[in-house]
């Protein structure tokens, strides 16, 4: 139970800093999307199965927030939630470099998820895919946040697991 | 054994979110608004939207205080942009306004040029004297231009000097000024005709003058003519002090020349008729 609480405070706090703070602040028209390495760091420390809860319920307020239809972005942060948590399986866990390369193919995966979800639902508009170049800008700036925030989720689940 | 069962237990809660989301998602597209949040949604967003407002709050402060220090930024590079423009323009200004004076100074000089009987060359000063014991100038113009020795040498306001040096592009004035400097004069108005010689430091000095003389402060004093060096009539300057002392024949007086010798920067140098 404390560990939903202390998720959902997670997703609540980075959900608000995603909309409030760093939507303002966009480069290349991308914006840092601190809930998709979240996502991608509890599924490769806790397993894919959290990672798509994790993911979904991320998905979720992020949409919620963000103004457009629900489930978008829960599709998309589900799926990559549960790919990194049985991707990653494979990999060697403590390598440094995991959760910035996750997150980067994650985001790029992402956003062509997006693109496809938008073509066969008929949201196009709301959920247009972006450019290229966009893509890449966002995929580089979840990619720099995404050591920090699985430091982050590291720390929480060690706290979490600690016998009392 | 075990290893299948997690797989498959993996597999089956993945499939039931995402059965869950795509169930919301076509649910969400077929509204007209394409958004319907329900009460949970609307529970948690009334419960986020006063935070998200708060964040979005400092967030807008923040971004004040940042477009504060970016404007700051923004003025010093414009300040220092515009100093350099008004030094520039004060710069301009500065040079229109002596163009300005010298094609004044110049036209005043050709319109005096033409009232003179005599042929005349206008010269440009290109050099004063170092020396505190001799006041005299150089000027641009030669004996190329026709300029000879003991030539008078002078101004809209009266006279200046004589050549005394001769070069073929340049050439030396003796001020009036000059201690070295005599000329015959009259007083305009009396006729009565006295010596004028130079004290160093622009004063001029009266002398010869008969005590029977009747001048004033204020009398105009011309060039006599006589000496054979100025032409008749041209302003020297005007009685300034005049010095009566007991039991002297004559009497003297100090003069103010006409012309600025300590601001002169063109004249005209009379030639010698043809």
């Amino acid at each position: 139970m404390s560990r939903v609480l202390v998720y959902s405070g997670l997703l609540v706090a980075a959900g608000l800093v995603h909309v409030a703070w760093l939507a303002r602040m966009q480069i290349s028209g991308a914006i840092m999307d601190p809930l998709l390495p979240i996502a991608v760091a509890v599924g490769i420390l806790r397993g894919a199965e959290y990672g798509a809860a994790v993911g979904l319920a991320a998905g979720l307020l992020q949409d919620l927030l963000s103004g457009g239809p629900l489930g978008v972005n829960g599709l998309i942060k589900l799926v990559i939630g549960f790919a990194s948590g049985l991707f990653v399986r494979s990999i060697y866990i403590e390598n440094p470099l995991l959760p910035a390369v996750a997150t980067f193919a994650g985001t790029l995966f992402g956003e062509i998820l997006l693109a496809v979800v938008g073509q066969v639902t008929g949201l196009a508009a709301e959920a247009s895919s972006v450019g290229i170049l966009r893509a890449f800008a966002q995929a580089a700036l979840n990619s720099a946040v995404a050591p920090f925030l699985f430091r982050g989720v590291k720390q929480i689940e060690f706290r979490l697991e600690r016998p009392r | 054994m075990g290893e299948l069962l997690l797989a498959r237990r993996r597999i089956a809660i993945f499939l039931v979110l995402f059965l869950f989301v795509l169930v919301l998602l076509s649910s969400q597209t077929r509204t007209a608004d394409r958004r319907q949040v329900g009460p949970v949604g609307t529970a948690l967003l009334t419960a986020l939207m006063p935070l998200q407002a708060g964040m979005f709050r400092v967030a807008d402060a923040a971004s004040g205080v940042w477009d504060t220090f970016a404007e700051i930024g923004r003025l010093r590079v414009e300040n220092a942009r515009l100093r350099t423009q008004v030094e520039n323009l004060n710069r301009e200004v500065a040079e229109l306004r002596e163009q300005a004076s010298s094609a004044e100074r110049l036209e005043r000089l050709l319109e005096f040029r033409r009232q003179l009987s005599y042929q005349a060359t206008a010269a440009r000063v290109i050099g004063r004297d170092a020396s505190r014991w001799f006041t005299t100038l150089v000027v641009d113009r030669g004996s190329r231009d026709g300029v000879r020795r003991n030539a008078p040498v002078v101004t809209p306001e009266g006279v200046v000097g004589r050549v005394i040096e001769v070069t073929p592009m340049a050439s030396r004035v003796l001020l009036i000024s000059d201690s070295r400097s005599a000329v015959g004069v009259l007083i305009q108005q009396s006729r009565d005709a006295g010596v004028v010689e130079g004290l160093g430091g622009g004063r001029l000095h009266l002398k010869y003058l008969s005590r029977a003389a009747r001048i004033n402060e204020g009398d105009l004093v011309v060039t006599s003519g006589l000496g054979g060096v100025f032409p008749r009539g041209l302003v020297v300057g005007r009685i300034a002090n005049v010095i009566r002392e007991e039991g002297e024949l004559l009497q003297e007086a100090e003069v103010e020349p006409a012309a600025q010798l300590d601001r002169l920067e063109e004249m005209l140098i009379l030639l010698p008729r043809q």
